[in-house]
């Protein structure tokens, strides 16, 4: 259904409300309800957006693949937007990532940066979708940019599990996962409260991630329809 | 900068900047709308020229 269709438009604006409420109630647990860590004191609370932001960027890597995969078959513009609109989402939340870890590094490991595994590839997979983004701008025919952007998309993706076993492969700073861990129920490392302010902020980051998504895949097609309709009136 | 001074800088500057890219994006996307609102209106227009 296209964007004149008020259906879209009002679930988006839901859509939005809900983001707004569940990062309001997200800000609220996590600052206050939520009780400092026993090791790191308040600055653990960065936790609250850090690890919400950088599981939505996998998400959005994660649409970029699937897009570009669908674009490279079928050769759908649906397809391609949708892949552009979430790298372009996906860039914003892993810059937002390595803002919030170096603010929490400062204070926990003594440095704003440092060449960790972790976060050397995270800086990579940034350095990755950016290169996404310009190559789009810099090849002037739509479709071979899209091509050409969609194979890099999909290379791209492959250093997610990267990132994820680099806490395991290399020595890090970065401490191996305490909340998902085999054979223990996160409650048992996490005090329920943390796990609970965890969970809104990961939903209402969630909730925005969609909201945003579904704001620039529809300026995407806008952005197509433009293009066609003065194609065809010879501009 | 104390505990609480890291974490009012790590929320100010994430909200900030996811603020900042939405009212960029909102401003790309009104645009986008207002340009193809002209385009319907002058396909209208050229189509009653016609008839």
């Amino acid at each position: 259904m296209t964007e004149g269709g008020r259906p879209i438009k009002k679930r988006r604006g839901i859509l939005g409300a809900l983001a707004l409420i569940a990062i309001a109630v997200g800000l609220y647990w996590g600052l206050v309800i939520a009780p400092p860590d026993a090791y790191q004191g308040q600055v653990q609370r960065i936790m609250y957006l850090h690890l919400p932001s950088i599981l939505t960027a996998y998400l959005s890597y994660f649409l970029v693949f699937i897009g570009s995969g669908m674009y490279l078959w079928k050769r759908e513009k649906r397809d391609d937007i949708l892949a552009h609109s979430a790298a372009e989402l996906g860039v914003l939340f892993t810059a937002l990532t390595i803002i919030e870890g170096s603010i929490w590094g400062r204070p926990t490991w003594g440095v704003w940066w440092t060449w960790d595994a972790r976060l050397t590839l995270t800086a990579i997979l940034l350095l990755i979708y950016i290169g996404y983004l310009m190559l789009r701008s810099l090849i002037e025919d739509e479709d071979r940019a899209a091509a050409a952007a969609a194979v890099l998309g999909i290379i791209g993706f492959l250093d997610i599990p990267l990132i994820h076993m680099s806490v395991y492969w290399w020595r890090t700073l970065h401490q191996p996962p305490s909340i998902l861990q085999p054979n223990k129920a996160p409650w048992e490392n996490v005090h329920p409260s943390m796990l609970i302010a965890l969970t809104i902020n990961f939903v209402g980051f969630l909730l925005l991630y969609f909201y945003l998504l579904s704001l620039r895949y529809r300026f995407g097609e806008m952005r197509g329809e433009i293009k066609a309709r003065r194609l065809a009136r010879g501009g | 900068m104390g505990a609480w001074g890291f974490v009012g800088l790590a929320y100010g500057i994430v909200w900030g900047i996811i603020l900042l890219y939405l009212i960029s994006l909102k401003r790309r996307y009104n645009s986008a709308q207002v340009e193809l609102d002209a385009l319907s209106s002058v396909e209208a227009t050229d189509c009653d020229v016609k008839k």
